[in-house]
């Protein structure tokens, strides 16, 4: 006996329409064995989701699905948590969606550390709508809005969710799913806003005119830009350029969850008091 | 409709509806049980078999890094894998080299 991810999918929608080893597949996995570990109930657990290749997330998973417009799954996702504070909310977006469109909604979200659980799946391109540059683009990569080679300088999506105000950030890849599990437990164990930065693999959209045209080829690629978080830290400021590091980045206790600084909101308002936080 | 229950004394065993021919599998399995067969009827003109299966030294990284639901490894409980030896090594570096074809195929 394998384990059974029939028992969290919508079998009927199998297969997936993503791509040939789309790593978008091993995150839904991930997530799958993440919320068997964590023991919750479907019915309590809601996936939000907005457009991309990773909106199609929601549409797998046998739970309480929203797939919403273009880079606002945050804003959505913060009405379903406050309207329903004891339930679990997983938002899943892409780059392109959480950081180009949706970069507001994300700072924001990230600000008021409301516990939500942010899944950016980060494949480095507006894959969906056939490789256009978003905002993790690496320099020099051909895109189909840069021929030249892409000039933008690329985001560092956990520095910026770091900054913002989230209390739990962490990187990871598809290349180690059991790792990538272990740290989406941690992370929905977590009040307050959890930030995963996932690193996926687009090698039909990035990969083909970059010279990793085969999933394999383009995993490679992703794995000579991490490394993890110790041996990070050791490398020379120099060294470090063009590397992320992976694993539990942030993870902080001590500021106040969102939905619990607006029960005292509606305490102040049935008592006719002022909020003291 | 997958095969989340073992075909019987089987280590591990595939969902052909599912597999789309990406050749992650292959290229994750450090034993070379795995390999792809050409199939005029896939999408990608290959299809994954497993080949050697009393190789197989249950690690689940097929199990794992699978985007598609479509290859299953069974639990240590019920089935005794085998011991990576250095033939099967050699095997794994083979079918890689084979651009992740099966040996002889």
């Amino acid at each position: 006996m394998a384990f059974n991810y029939d028992k969290y999918l919508r079998v009927d929608k199998m297969p997936t329409l993503w791509c040939w080893g789309c790593g978008d597949g091993v995150i839904l996995k991930s997530v799958i064995r993440a919320i068997d570990t964590m023991g919750w109930d479907m019915n309590d657990v809601c996936i939000v989701s907005g457009i991309g290749c990773s909106g199609r997330f929601s549409s797998y998973i046998d739970c309480n699905t929203v797939h919403t417009t273009h880079g606002r799954a945050i804003a959505y996702a913060t009405g379903i948590k406050l309207a329903n504070p004891e339930k679990h909310v997983i938002v899943v977006t892409g780059d392109g969606d959480g950081l180009a469109i949706g970069g507001n909604h994300t700072i924001h979200g990230c600000r008021r550390n409301i516990d939500l659980n942010h899944i950016l799946i980060n494949n480095f391109i507006y894959g969906l709508t056939n490789s256009q540059t978003s905002p993790t683009t690496p320099q020099g990569f051909w895109t189909a809005t840069a021929n030249y080679g892409n000039v933008d300088p690329s985001f560092d999506a956990a520095k910026l969710a770091d900054a913002a105000g989230a209390t739990f950030v962490a990187r990871e890849s598809v290349l180690d799913p059991q790792k990538l599990e272990k740290v989406l437990v941690a992370g929905f164990s977590h009040k307050g806003y959890s930030f995963f930065d996932i690193f996926s693999n687009c090698h039909i959209n990035l990969g083909r005119k970059n010279k990793m045209g085969e999933a394999v080829q383009n995993l490679a690629w992703i794995d000579s830009r991490i490394l993890g978080k110790k041996k990070f830290d050791l490398l020379p400021p120099e060294e470090q350029e063009g590397k992320f590091p992976i694993g539990i980045l942030k993870q902080e206790t001590d500021k106040l969850e969102y939905c619990e600084a607006y029960d005292k909101v509606i305490f102040a308002a049935q008592n006719k008091t002022t909020v003291k936080l | 409709m997958s095969l989340v229950t073992a075909p019987s004394n089987t280590p591990v065993w595939v969902n052909v509806s599912r597999c789309k021919a990406c050749d992650i599998c292959v290229s994750m399995c450090p034993a070379g049980v795995l390999g792809m067969i050409p199939a005029p009827n896939s999408t990608l003109g290959s299809m994954i078999e497993v080949v050697v299966p009393e190789a197989c030294i249950g690690c689940k990284d097929c199990e794992l890094h699978c985007p598609d639901f479509a290859i299953f490894v069974a639990d240590r409980t019920e089935f005794k894998f085998a011991k990576l030896s250095d033939g099967a090594k050699e095997r794994s570096q083979a079918v890689k080299q084979n651009k992740f074809r099966k040996l002889g195929a």
